[in-house]
């Protein structure tokens, strides 16, 4: 296998050199921490990935979850990794010190989650999935809830999930038919069915705890009916014990990729005895939901990242170890063939494929400083700071897991046919990084949350945020020689982002709202785009600074890959704008006009 | 009772060395430095012993300039309660001059165990802690795999060719240790940030009485080479049938000819 799956160099570029995390800790709530913690937390997550979580990559591919009378039975040192988790605090990380957490701020976290998910995806989802639920019970749930499941979730002892989805209930789930009947006891009575719910059972945890998703009894329809709650599998009784809690898991499905790590069918309230205990206030649940949602799309943005990067650090290995073919100036077959990565055709591949990755995970970084200081900075940023994170989380969502495949893609073509084949990691990397445009919202919904909902917000607010944070990178990036005319370019793309913002918003006042909205995922494409544009200028203008003065060869070769991936960028994406943007100004509605009869053989 | 640990800074090994213009030293620039791993094992050892009751204190003790507090860090993550610096900054001494120097230097710390890794990576000299033992006058067992304290006697498992060799060691003893002793811990978040509290103390070799170029002078580096690369005889185990598997697999994935 490959040697390396992430660059610690890139990690502290971007960590440091750009997002200068090292300033939060003069925040009140971060003072705790220094860089020299950091650097420790990321030394150690890359050990953990080198160690224990890389070597089982391919194994937990091979030998998935088996589902066997209700229980799921995963890889068994899963267990031992669950408890190194809630030891070593991973679980918690972020969690406030009252809590059991470490305050650890979120730039860092989502740092060493993008270096397990790199080292093995599957086995990165189980803690984190519990991270999740518990900051939402953190935030919402009573201090009794609390004192009983988040401890226990942070130790690795239970696992934590998400169930929202339904067989009839997936994009839109204000049609969730989970109903909750009130009791005198203080718990509701659930019944209902879930489906797809990652780690919903197996026997690495003592327990699982679900926060999950459904309507009481008597709920207004729609949204505004919809409530969280927290349903164990086993709960808990006055003397400790654990009890079933009439939850069961009736079905694992196969996947394509990310195997390792199974997706449950669950029915609760079979013989009538499932308890839920509601989280927060009734019919407040999606609203809870959406507000941990900037942070669960941004991981998921990581976690495609990170299964990018694997796959472009494997190629990269590859096509410096095979030698085929010669330079095509030269004639002589007596002459030694030439390492692949010599061909301007596999550079072109190589730089794509760093383009996109560190490109994607410039932004992943950026959205999760915006966390960090809106959590803890100045009061006066945070509603600025606010709008510009709710603009950006459907594009750092959807950029890195739909680029993301065509990365893995191109990685998987660098090795030829050995790409196809499971010797290398390249085919399972593809088959993994499959699932990001799907769960936590599918591309299409995101490119509609960003058009219907995020550019009109405010009264455009957020965008004007986001147009102004570029404008000001631009306007630094001009002063520098080697990167002045792709500031230009930016600033072209910029104005005609705004014409074309200002194009379908008058499609929506006119009221034509199908037609503003049906190539939303297009605008979504050109939003990504222009991001990406945007966070790679920013990158090139921080390495020109600092290859003026560097002396060694290694930062020298960094800094000058920097700028060629920017320029690669610029000079090969960007030009993408152009095609979207004559499909997006000609709103003739052909995707409406066209009728599901027609398409009848 | 007090453990010493002794922690070096070295290269990771999976660094990409090259030589020096001056051909006798290694271009440090872009290297990273992680603890020896053998004194991992070290580490990890002393740790075990103060959670089973037997030690009261680890202290880490690493001999160096300022870089090497965050190699003592990470030790002290691991669960080391103090750390000591001995610090020298300039032309690195040689085996004997850091032996010397941490010798002067750990009389004053009062440890009755002092362990170290069996060598470090770098230079894999194997000699300081031997020497230690010798400037301290006490017992100092070496390679060892397996380790048991009762009361004032340290038995332990040396590794030797083909077997074991058993010693008894009265304390105080220098140790050093091989890799498989125990499974060394990775350093728990709620530790690194503990470890931030805790303190390095350092000490400088001329308070110690102690001279850098003297501590430097016993060895002249003449040159340095990157081994030849030379063809490894790899001979295969197993049945046929398995025999045949891993070729096809080494000629696919390793010399890529299939
Ligand atoms: C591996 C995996 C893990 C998962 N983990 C979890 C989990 O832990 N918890 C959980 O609750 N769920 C989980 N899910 C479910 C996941 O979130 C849903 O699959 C996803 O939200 C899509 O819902 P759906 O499958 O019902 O697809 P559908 O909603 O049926 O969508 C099918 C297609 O139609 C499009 N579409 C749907 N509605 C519209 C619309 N209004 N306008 C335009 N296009 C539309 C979608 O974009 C999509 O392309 C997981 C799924 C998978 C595969």
């Amino acid at each position: 296998m490959a040697e390396t799956f992430v660059s610690m160099r890139n990690l502290k570029f971007l960590i440091y050199e750009l997002n200068n995390a090292e300033a939060l800790c003069a925040y009140p709530y971060f003072e705790e921490h220094n860089r020299e913690i950091f650097d420790l937390v990321l030394d150690t997550a890359l050990k953990m990935g080198t160690d224990d979580l890389y070597p089982r990559f391919v194994e937990m591919d091979r030998e998935q979850p088996t589902f066997d009378a209700g229980t799921i039975s995963v890889n068994p040192w899963l267990r031992e990794f669950m408890a190194a988790c809630g030891e070593g605090g991973w679980i918690g990380a972020n969690a406030p010190f009252e809590h059991g957490g470490q305050q650890i701020p979120d730039t860092v976290m989502v740092a060493f989650r993008f270096i397990f998910g790199a080292a093995n995806y599957s086995a990165s989802a189980y803690p984190f999935l519990g991270t999740g639920a518990a900051l939402l019970m953190i935030s919402f749930a009573s201090r009794e809830l609390i004192d009983t499941y988040v401890p226990n979730i942070f130790a690795g002892k239970w696992q934590g999930t998400m169930a929202l989805t339904e067989p009839h209930a997936g994009s839109s789930l204000t049609d969730l038919k989970t109903t909750a009947t009130r009791t005198d006891a203080g718990y509701f009575n659930l019944v209902g069915q879930k489906i797809f719910i990652s780690c919903g059972e197996h026997n690495a945890v003592n327990n699982i705890v679900h926060l999950m998703i459904a309507r009481i009894e008597d709920a207004p329809a729609g949204i505004k009916g919809i409530s969280l709650f927290v349903v164990p599998k086993l709960r808990p009784c006055a003397d400790g014990t654990l009890e079933s809690n009439d939850l069961i898991c009736t079905a694992t499905f196969h996947k394509l990729g990310y195997k390792g790590a199974p997706i449950t069918q669950l029915e609760m309230g079979e013989h009538g005895d499932c308890r839920a205990w509601l989280v927060g206030e009734e019919n407040h649940g999606l609203s809870y939901m959406f507000q941990m949602m900037n942070e669960a799309r941004v991981g998921v943005g990581a976690g495609a990242t990170a299964i990018a990067t694997a796959a472009y650090y494997a190629s990269l290995e590859y096509t410096r170890e095979r030698a085929q073919g010669r330079p095509i100036t030269a004639k002589d077959p007596a002459t030694p063939q030439i390492p692949i990565i010599e061909h301007a055709d596999v550079k072109r591949m190589l730089l794509f494929q760093r383009a996109i990755t560190e490109g994607s995970l410039s932004l992943i970084i950026y959205c999760s400083n915006l966390i960090d200081r809106i959590h803890a900075g100045p009061a006066e940023d945070k509603e600025r700071l606010e709008l510009l994170l709710d603009f950006l989380t459907p594009i750092a969502k959807t950029y890195p897991s739909e680029m993301g495949i065509l990365s893995v893609s191109t990685g998987l073509q660098c090795l030829g046919g050995y790409g196809y084949c499971d010797e290398f990691p390249l085919e399972q990397l593809y088959r993994d990084i499959r699932i990001h445009p799907i769960h936590e919202g599918t591309t299409g919904i995101q490119g509609m949350d960003l058009l219907g909902r995020k550019v009109t917000m405010k009264n455009g607010q957020a965008l004007m945020i986001y147009i102004e944070e570029i404008t000001a990178c631009i306007e630094k990036a001009k002063g520098v020689e080697a990167i002045a005319a792709e500031a230009q370019q930016l600033e072209e793309a910029l104005a005609q982002l705004q014409q074309l913002t200002m194009h379908l918003g008058g499609l929506a006042m006119k009221g034509e709202i199908d037609l503003f909205l049906a190539d939303a995922t297009l605008y979504l494409e050109y939003v990504g785009i222009i991001t990406m544009a945007w966070q790679w200028l920013w990158q090139a203008t921080v390495s020109e600074t600092a290859l003026a003065d560097c002396d060694t060869e290694g930062d020298t070769n960094f800094y000058m890959g920097k700028r060629y991936a920017c320029h690669y960028f610029f000079r090969y994406e960007l030009p993408k704008l152009q095609g979207l943007a004559t499909r997006l100004q000609q709103s003739d509605g052909l995707t409406l006009s066209m009728q599901a009869k027609y398409f009848e053989d | 009772m007090k453990i010493a640990v002794l922690v070096k800074r070295v290269p990771d090994t999976t660094s990409v060395f090259k030589i020096a213009d001056d051909n006798a030293s290694v271009v440090t620039d872009n290297l990273k430095y992680v603890m020896s791993p053998y004194d991992e094992y070290a580490m990890e050892a002393a740790i075990q012993l103060r959670e089973a009751g037997q030690a009261e204190e680890v202290i880490v003790v690493s001999l160096g300039d300022e870089s090497c507090k965050e190699t003592m860090r990470t030790a002290l993550a691991m669960g080391a309660d103090s750390g000591l610096l001995v610090k020298c900054d300039g032309a690195g001494p040689t085996s004997r001059g850091v032996a010397e120097a941490l010798a002067a230097a750990l009389k004053n710390v009062g440890a009755s165990l002092i362990l170290a890794g069996k060598q470090a990576v770098d230079d894999d000299a194997s000699q300081v802690a031997e020497r230690i033992a010798e400037l301290l006058d006490c017992p100092h067992a070496s390679v060892v795999s397996r380790m048991e304290l009762v009361g004032d006697t340290l038995t332990v498992d040396r590794e030797i060719e083909g077997g074991k060799y058993t010693l008894e060691l009265p304390l105080p003893a220098v140790v050093s240790i091989e890799k498989g002793i125990n499974t060394p811990r990775y350093p728990t978040l709620p530790n690194i940030m503990k470890a931030k509290r805790k303190a390095i103390e350092e000490q400088d070799i001329n308070a110690l009485g102690l001279d850098a170029a003297v501590l430097a002078s016993h060895i002249t580096v003449e040159a340095m080479a990157l081994p030849r690369q030379e063809r490894l005889t790899n001979v295969l185990e197993g049945d046929n049938e398995t025999r045949v598997a891993t070729l096809v697999k080494a000629l696919r994935e390793e010399e890529k000819v299939l």
